[in-house]
């Protein structure tokens, strides 16, 4: 690893401030899990690393008032344990579950691996699922977006180098949202997805209602199924058309083809797991 | 240009200090600064779980965390378990079930266990397997990393 000068700040707002001081000669560094391997292997070393890790505002999950605020420095470790997930949103605690090992959840945090946009990360699905929303921080102010909007390409964000992703929220509309995730890689443990999917949704009459279907690892971003959303969207709860919306999932992806596995292989499996996690979701729904 | 730094971390129940390059790993700054070198590297990249450490109670690897971030931080490493002579319940398990061949991944091994039992009492072995998915062994296998684990697990209870 090339040398760096190393910071580390003991608030968000001095974190802000020398952020824009000092970009874009400027990387942060959270849980480091991927960020650190990315420095061993670069020679396009910043001149300057910033951690976050211990800033204390960037911690905590709790009940705000327009839902449930995450903060962007919560370990994927805290996010498996904590009650206020388990209540509102514990599609998020399996996720999390599937995320490295042990090892690597106790550092990581659930900011980083949003802005390290991977198309394989497997926060992403869940909350995109949950119409996820993140605070935003720069020197001019906080900024809220959704989370589709955060994602730009493979390891591009629209944050801008002088801000931080402080935050994030799920909306009220969506605590205890009925919601499955389900991640296929190539081993139980430490695997990268070949695809991840989640769905949400509420059932009203006997039919869907506010239904939400999203895959990762099989676009340049994670992606919400908006035509399979659609498809289903107010029809009444019937096992061919939960089959058929997984088919059209599959004309909204754009797989690669690797050595992991084919893109027909992995089209295959979006069929498979967005048909499976809307009946997980259905499962769970009260059927009123 | 470099940076240096003065850190203190505990290590195994003592302060230690000592002047780093911000650069350095965790790993490297026990292995290098502190001579620890029960603590091994194996992939570096937060793969192989050889450089597992138990911080502030926690199991991380000692390869994805700098010496700088864990100023002031608890570190257990696997020369924290025994005491002196007197192996850890964990390590008089591996060697009775011969929990190891050439012994790279051991420490990684035993620090993960020690973290795991410690916080639970009685554990399945598919709750073993789980807790040391990210420890890669190359020469046993790992049934008789389970099987030390679960016997471990019963003597930590009793004592």
């Amino acid at each position: 690893m090339r040398p760096f000068e190393f910071i580390k700040p003991d608030s968000e707002a001095s974190a802000i401030e020398l952020l824009g001081k000092l970009s874009p000669n400027v990387r942060i560094l959270a849980g480091g899990t991927d960020y650190l391997v990315d420095l061993k292997h670069t020679a396009d070393v910043p001149k300057t690393v910033m951690d976050i890790s211990r800033l204390p505002e960037l911690k905590g999950i709790d009940e705000v008032d327009d839902g449930l605020r995450i903060g962007a420095g919560v370990t994927h470790t805290e996010i498996m344990q904590n009650p206020l997930i388990k209540k509102y949103a514990p599609a998020m605690i399996h996720a999390a579950h599937t995320i490295g090992a042990v090892q690597t959840r106790n550092l990581g945090t659930i900011g980083g691996n949003l802005v390290t946009c991977v198309p394989s990360m497997d926060s992403g699905p869940t909350l995109v699922a949950l119409d996820a929303e993140v605070n935003i921080v720069g020197k001019d102010g906080t900024r809220r977006i959704s989370l589709t909007d955060l994602f730009v390409g493979p390891r591009k964000t629209s944050l801008k180098s002088n801000e931080l992703l402080t935050e994030i929220i799920i909306p009220k509309r969506s605590l205890g949202k009925p919601a499955n995730f389900y991640k296929f890689g190539l081993r139980k443990g430490q695997a990268l997805a070949l695809v991840n999917a989640a769905s949400s949704l509420w059932i009203k009459g006997g039919c869907f209602k506010d239904l939400r279907i999203s895959i990762g690892a099989v676009a340049p971003v994670v992606i919400r199924c908006l035509k399979a959303e659609k498809y289903l969207e107010g029809k009444k709860i019937d096992e061919k058309l939960v089959k058929e919306a997984g088919n059209i999932a599959v004309t909204e992806a754009k797989p690669i083809d690797d050595f992991r596995a084919s893109q027909s292989y992995r089209n295959d499996l979006i069929a498979v797991l967005v048909t499976r996690t809307i009946n997980a979701a259905i499962d769970l729904a009260d059927k009123d | 240009m470099a940076d240096n730094r003065e850190i203190t971390i505990k290590v195994n129940g003592k302060d230690m200090t000592t002047y780093v390059e911000t650069r350095l790993s965790l790993g490297d700054v026990l292995r290098e600064h502190f001579h620890l070198t029960g603590t091994h590297l194996g992939c570096e990249h937060g793969v192989c779980g050889a450089c597992t450490v138990v911080v502030d109670g926690e199991p991380i690897r000692s390869c994805l965390m700098l010496g700088v971030q864990a100023h002031g931080k608890e570190v257990t490493t696997v020369e924290g378990l025994s005491k002196g002579e007197d192996l850890h319940p964990i390590q008089e398990a591996f060697w009775k079930n011969h929990g190891l061949q050439c012994g790279y991944c051991t420490p990684g091994f035993l620090t993960t266990l020690f973290s795991f039992l410690e916080n639970n009492s009685d554990p399945t072995e598919r709750e073993i397997r789980e807790a040391i998915s990210g420890n890669i062994c190359r020469c046993t296998g790992y049934q008789n990393i389970v099987n030390a684990a679960l016997d471990a697990a019963k003597v930590m209870k009793g004592s």
